[in-house]
């Protein structure tokens, strides 16, 4: 049960050529959310576009496919998305809202729509939750270290940033190649992230992450009700090329794997913190 | 020979109040004191020393009903002592607001009065839960008002209740163009609906003019022709919005008004020597017991001219309408003719609104701790803030409520009136108790005297 409830886990890219030119691997959430806008399905999504700092995500609004497209691409750092959901129904004006983020996000997504607590009328606004997969996440200043300190190249000149085959890769717009082996990234992470048993956003309506596929592919499960229904809208629409996740490789077993890796060392820190101070011991947010 | 009847509490209006009655031996009021017994929130003790932009957010916590007024004319208190004007597009935002607060405000009030006044043509009390027609489409009607008028508030102001975007030197935020489209087909709809609710409350209240009696506690209730009528005068700021120092002609006047101690307003201590077992809900306070309204009432008594004036709807179209219709009917009646202005209010600010136009004055002034005061028309009145800031500190706050004004008002329109009816004279005020408790009494000079008058 690492991977959640899914109802279909397929091997998808965008046919949409614009979309995967600036995508990080299959475009699926800018791809998905450019077809639930054209089609009414939500009126806006919350994504992490650009800000004044090179690399430094800021949660936006988008309302147009100019907009989802300005925010194209994993950014390795902190993009509060869930700040914007609650204004996203007010100045806003959004009666359908989109949000993406990292699963820990989509817990707090489920947990506004259970518990409205300061949300009020936010719960059934909410018409399409994308998750990513995530095994952590990095603070703005760890990311200036790693790319800039490690990594040797200016923030600014780098094009795309990447995470696979055990190393953080940083392409700057010149063609130079940086790669650093993760294990040197692991001191920046974010601590907070070390107590998440959840690696594929087990409670999206969709999730989807580069793990599991080829390159330029991204692996997609389909966990809702809701998600089904846009994804196979989408599918008919003709949005995504698919292939049957058993015949790409690695698939699913790198990514169950790396779902088990993620659980049993985050299981260790919530042990550690279970009986850390002098019977003092902290509650498993997760129990 | 008079008898003395208790009504404790009061039912079907916010917060909590009752009502200590002097009848003659027909059962007439002969004098009636209405009073509140909600406690003292202190508000205005806990803004000293705050910021400017902490205290309109802690003063709109005072109550849930009008958040919206409070919290403007807390603002504008504000800024009118620093002497802070903002932009015109976040004036038109607050504008929006003032009117979404008020649709839904007179729409609650709708399912509060309902229940006195009878189907007409029936001698049917209307229950406006029942799921029998034509209340139930009534009630669905007044249930989408609400959500009309809420659902603006939240878009403009961020929360349907205790509003977050203003602040003081204009709002946080303008709104979308999307929003701005959402506001107009949101009015539109509204406007339609609150002219289908205003003609039936009309008249359903005409109606109960007409009757001769009212069922009350299974007795026929002979209901008088000049119920709930009072010859103490008005106070209003405004048709819509309010008035403040800042404006180059106020129309409220911080020189006319004066404040007494309950204790020199109310009745001293009376035994209760009349109980009504059956009077809804749950019978009059027994016999034997006793009131002590002055010592009871936790309200000043604010007075303008040196008299308790009316605030609410009816202040507004008299000031500004001649509107000459008397009685607690007539006030009910005034109050549903202000339901369609709210649709028109909010279309014609959404209209003017540019979405791209600056929200924030440039400049913020700290305050030089002079007094500025600001009025605004909530729902139920005339709802006056006033404040020193200094530095950006409040050094000193006071709000003067609507129902504040209308309780010495009130219960001077209870005289004559069989006791039965007093508490539909009260609902006819729309009371809203919470925010009108404060205790802060000042003499001529205006010094403070009395600060608090509890045992």
């Amino acid at each position: 049960m690492v991977l959640g409830n899914y109802k279909t886990c397929v091997a998808a890219r965008s046919t949409d050529k614009e979309i995967l030119k600036g995508a990080q691997d299959g475009g699926i959430v800018t791809q998905l959310f450019a077809y639930a806008l054209e089609e009414g399905i939500i009126d806006g999504a919350i994504v992490a576009g650009p800000s004044d700092e090179p690399w430094k995500p800021e949660p936006m609004v988008a309302t147009t496919k100019a907009e989802l497209l300005a925010a194209r691409g994993t950014k390795y750092n902190l993009s509060p998305n869930i700040s914007l959901l609650k204004e996203a129904t007010r100045s806003y004006g959004l009666d359908k809202v989109g949000i993406v983020g990292t699963p820990c996000q989509m817990q707090a997504v489920r947990k506004a729509q259970l518990y409205p607590v300061g949300m009020r009328d936010v719960p059934d606004k909410i018409a399409l939750a994308i998750g990513i997969f995530c095994m952590e996440n990095f603070p703005y200043q760890s990311i200036e270290a790693i790319v800039e300190d490690h990594c040797n190249q200016k923030l600014e000149s780098v094009v795309k940033m990447d995470i696979g085959k055990g190393k953080f890769w940083a392409y700057t717009e010149r063609g130079a190649v940086s790669q650093i082996p993760l294990k040197v990234t692991h001191k920046y992470e974010q601590p907070g992230c070390h107590v998440c048993l959840d690696y594929v956003s087990n409670l999206a309506d969709v999730s989807t992450g580069s793990v599991g596929t080829p390159d330029g592919w991204s692996t997609v499960f389909v966990r809702t009700k809701n998600g089904e229904d846009i994804w196979n809208k989408a599918i008919t629409a003709g949005c995504f090329e698919t292939k049957d996740i058993t015949t790409v490789k690695p698939g699913l077993e790198l990514v169950t794997k790396l779902a088990t890796d993620k659980i049993t060392k985050n299981q260790k820190t919530l042990d550690a913190r279970a009986s850390f101070g002098v019977g003092k011991g902290l509650r498993n947010p997760y129990l | 020979m008079s008898k003395v009847v208790e009504i404790s509490p009061t039912t079907r209006h916010e917060g909590h109040s009752k009502l200590v009655l002097k009848v003659n031996d027909e059962g007439i009021v002969e004098r009636g004191d209405w009073l509140s017994i909600t406690p003292v929130r202190g508000v205005e003790k806990l803004a000293i020393g705050k910021t400017m932009e902490q205290v309109p957010k802690i003063a709109s916590r005072v109550c849930g009903i009008c958040p919206i007024a409070h919290t403007l004319a807390a603002t504008e208190a504000m800024e009118a002592s620093i002497r802070c004007y903002i932009p015109e597009d976040a004036m038109l935002l607050r504008y929006i607001l003032q009117c979404a607060n008020r649709l839904h405000s007179i729409a609650l009030h709708d399912i509060l009065v309902l229940p006195d006044m009878y189907l007409p043509g029936t001698d049917t009390k209307i229950n406006p839960f029942t799921p029998e027609e034509p209340v139930r489409s009534v009630a669905l009607r007044i249930q989408r008002l609400r959500e009309i008028g809420q659902t603006i508030g939240e878009i403009v102001g961020g929360e349907a209740i205790h509003p977050s975007n203003p602040r003081v030197g204009g709002m946080y935020k303008n709104i979308s163009p999307r929003a701005k489209q959402k506001i107009y087909d949101l009015a539109k709809e509204g406007r339609m609906l609150a002219h289908a609710q205003e003609e039936f409350m009309v008249s359903v209240f005409r109606n109960y003019q007409k009757r001769d009696w009212a069922e009350v506690a299974g007795r026929q209730i002979p209901i008088p022709k000049d119920l709930g009528y009072h010859n103490q005068g008005y106070m209003a700021a405004a048709p819509i919005y309010g008035s403040s120092s800042l404006d180059d002609n106020p129309t409220w006047f911080p020189e006319r008004w004066t404040e007494v101690r309950p204790w020199d307003w109310y009745m001293g201590e009376e035994e209760i020597t009349l109980e009504d077992k059956d009077y809804p809900v749950g019978g009059t306070t027994p016999a034997g017991g006793k009131a002590w309204p002055q010592m009871q009432a936790c309200t000043g008594v604010p007075l303008y001219d040196g008299q308790p004036v009316e605030v609410g709807p009816r202040a507004r179209l008299v000031t500004f309408k001649n509107y000459d219709e008397k009685g607690a009917m007539g006030l009910n009646i005034a109050r549903e003719m202000e339901y369609e202005g709210t649709c028109y209010g909010i279309l014609e600010a959404v209209d003017a609104l540019n979405t791209s136009g600056k929200v924030l004055a440039d400049e913020i002034p700290g305050g030089d701790g002079s007094l500025g005061w600001a009025a605004n028309e909530a729902p139920r009145g005339c709802d006056v803030h006033l404040a020193k800031v200094k530095d950006g500190k409040v050094r000193w706050f006071s709000m003067l409520v609507p129902t504040t004004w209308n309780f010495p008002t009130c219960s001077r329109a209870l005289t004559g009136a069989p006791w039965e009816l007093a508490e539909v004279i009260v609902r006819a005020y729309d009371p809203c108790v919470s925010c009108a408790t404060h205790m802060l009494v000042v003499d001529e000079n205006k010094k403070i005297v009395a600060q608090k008058l509890l045992e």
